[in-house]
């Protein structure tokens, strides 16, 4: 009885349990690949999705404030594509990225003018602009790819700086230990979880919700067009379905990572794991050659598994209480 | 003087002989042994399964003790997934992989890691269009004949007036475009004076979007009476709409199609007339050429001439449709009507 209680209690930490999931995984890896293990492949398991990871850190505290973007995907095919576009009309490389990255500060802050001073909900606004930025990322590029950037903006993208370490993942890396300041060190980051835990309590405790969605927002559009950005680096060559569906896989990432969809709890350190789990698992499966239909599969059960596991959790504590009142 | 024209005689000899060396043919030496992998747009669709057979085929043929790998990306995470596949590849160590691109030029940094880990990229089906992190590329048939067959098949079809419009695949899929330019070309013809294509559009190689534009085509052109689609999933999903809106009557579908998909729309008369090359042969050539290149017993160079088992003989030559790269041309093409698409549907 007692070893069952202290299992229930490791398993009550959602981050224990993606923790043994985590090192499973990896164990799993190793035996199965001999490669697994090498620096090459642990730099190229982040490069793969490096994008994708930079953003759900931001939307982790999105969806902690207990709202969503689901424009940022849309947000890094147009941030690419105006950089396309831009370049391809003679603007000098390192401006067209300072205005590509610039469109997404724009972007984030059209959707929070509609958030917070209309008072439309992020779910309708964010998925209208879904729609709005990709659109507007197609009319750039109309039907072509533009390539041919200068080699050291390709290079930025491919090739390591520091160490074995490419660019993007060095952004990755800073902004994970900013986001772990700011949303767990902060007064901003405890009005984060404030906020998406009841807004209304908050307001009378007088946070200034409209300023902290409203910066929550630009943040966001402006990671996803940095995001956008160091894909177009990556892959030397853009075109209107740049990072096309990529807010579902950051979305399943913040969630796996036991971030509530109603907001106000989860934390960047659960998050961590749930990058780290998914990256893994792709990356295993890759090397033992499982196709793309079984990896989407394994990875939606993943997901469907970290709904539910709470939920009976909560089920169980319910009934127990229940029988111990009864008693 | 006799002297002289025997050296030159001897010396001709020595010419044609070390000519003839170059030009020997390359017997492929079997059982050497190389992983491959066949790594199509995405899975799912016939052509790409087609393909595997005829690289199952030759890999058995030429008994390869290595690993012949058919692994692929999801249709709606192609590029990011090519992109992983091809790194992957490099990472496992690979000899060689058989692309059929559908990243643009965004496969390219991938592709050249790749071939600088060693691991030899051949491209089937579609290019890569700037030719940079591929070996050669194996085609299957002349884009320009696609473009002549494409505009016969319109000018059958409309009985050589009229007027129809393009549904393509993606707007930037390297082979549609390059088809779709060639038709245009031929088109120039005085032959085809009285047709005129009405517009391009694109389904994205996914069916119920290409349902939707083939109908969104009609709905456009009312005097529209046929659509081109050189893509097996555009032309199967434009039949479809135009049978199930009891449309084929009036609006006819043609391009490039896969028999066993196409035959009851053949028969039907929806689509009276389309073409193909056969994807198994595809398959069994890229396999041989990869192996060929994989096992170093080809460099894949211009002028090298090699035999590819039941196929036949081929040699690389420059790709004329790139501005860059080689290519193996494997050809012909063979057009499909109610007579003999249900012998080729079997």
């Amino acid at each position: 009885m007692n070893l069952v209680r202290a299992a229930a209690a490791k398993l009550r930490s959602w981050e224990g349990f993606l923790l043994l999931i985590l090192i499973i995984t990896v164990i799993g890896n190793a035996i199965q690949s001999p490669v697994f293990l090498t620096v090459g492949n642990q730099i190229n398991l982040f490069q793969l999705s490096i994008e994708k990871i930079i953003v759900a850190l931001m939307m982790t505290l999105i969806i902690i404030n207990a709202e969503i973007d689901l424009s940022v995907a849309s947000m890094m095919g147009l941030s690419a594509c105006a950089f396309g576009w831009l370049f391809l009309h003679g603007i000098p490389v390192p401006l067209a990225m300072i205005a590509a990255i610039l469109v997404g500060t724009l972007g984030g802050a059209f959707n929070a003018f509609w958030i917070t001073r209309v008072g439309i909900p992020s779910l309708v606004v964010t998925l209208a602009m879904l729609i709005g930025f990709r659109g507007l990322a197609r009319v750039l590029v109309e039907d072509r790819g533009i390539t041919g950037f200068p080699e050291w903006f390709d290079a930025m993208g491919q090739q390591p700086i520091i160490g074995p370490f490419p660019l993007a993942l060095l952004i990755f890396f800073a902004l994970l230990i900013l986001l772990i300041v700011v949303l767990h060190f902060s007064a901003f980051g405890r009005y984060v979880y404030v906020i998406g835990n009841n807004a209304q309590m908050a307001r009378y405790s007088g946070v200034d919700i409209l300023r902290v969605k409203s910066i929550l927002f630009i943040a966001s559009g402006t990671v996803a067009a940095l995001a956008g950005l160091l894909f177009a680096a990556r892959v030397g060559a853009v075109r209107g379905d740049v990072a096309l569906g990529f807010e579902l896989d950051i979305i399943t990432i913040v969630l796996l990572g036991g971030v509530s969809i109603f907001g106000g709890s989860g934390s960047i350190f659960g998050v961590l794991l749930s990058i780290l789990i998914v990256l893994n698992l792709r990356n295993g499966m890759a090397l033992a050659n499982i196709t793309g239909h079984l990896q989407t599969g394994v990875i939606g059960s993943l997901l469907i598994l970290s709904v539910l596991i709470p939920n009976i959790r909560q089920r169980i504590r319910d009934a127990l209480e229940r029988y111990q009142a009864a008693r | 003087m006799r002297h002289i024209s025997l050296v030159s005689l001897t010396a001709g000899a020595a010419l044609l002989a070390s000519g003839a060396a170059f030009a020997q043919t390359i017997t492929p030496k079997p059982g050497e042994s190389a992983d491959l992998v066949l790594l199509p747009k995405f899975l799912g669709i016939l052509p790409f399964d087609q393909a595997n057979q005829g690289a199952q085929e030759a890999h058995a043929e030429l008994q390869n003790p290595g690993e012949l790998l058919y692994v692929g990306p999801t249709p709606e995470n192609s590029v990011a997934g090519q992109i992983e596949i091809v790194t992957t590849a490099a990472t496992q160590g690979q000899a060689g992989v058989m692309l059929s691109n559908n990243s643009g030029d965004q496969i390219v940094p991938a592709a050249k890691a790749a071939m600088e880990a060693g691991v030899k990229m051949v491209t089937w089906d579609s290019p890569i269009p700037s030719a940079e992190g591929e070996v050669l590329f194996v085609a299957q048939v002349d884009f320009n004949d696609i473009g002549v067959v494409m505009a016969d098949m319109a000018h059958s079809i409309l009985g050589g007036e009229g007027k129809f419009a393009v549904l393509s695949a993606t707007p930037d899929a390297a082979n549609q475009n390059a088809w779709i330019a060639a038709m245009e070309t031929a088109l120039q013809d005085s032959k085809y004076a009285n047709i005129e294509l009405l517009d391009t559009v694109y389904g994205d190689d996914q069916s119920e979007l290409s349902y939707n534009r083939a109908l969104a085509l009609v709905d456009k052109y009312p005097d529209m009476e046929l659509i081109m689609a050189p893509t097996s999933v555009g032309i199967q999903a434009a039949a479809k709409a135009m049978q199930d809106e009891g449309l084929c009557d009036t609006v006819k579908i043609s391009g490039l199609g896969v028999p066993a998909e196409m035959v009851s729309y053949t028969l039907n008369g929806c689509a009276p007339e389309f073409a193909l090359w056969d994807f198994v042969d595809l398959g069994y050539l890229t396999y041989y050429t990869t192996y060929l290149i994989a096992t170093g017993q080809m460099q894949g160079e211009v002028g090298e001439t090699f035999e590819a088992g039941r196929m036949g003989t081929y040699t690389i030559e420059k790709d004329p449709t790139r501005d860059a790269g080689n290519r193996v041309l494997m050809g012909p093409f063979t057009v499909y009507t109610k007579d003999n698409v249900e012998a080729a549907a079997q």
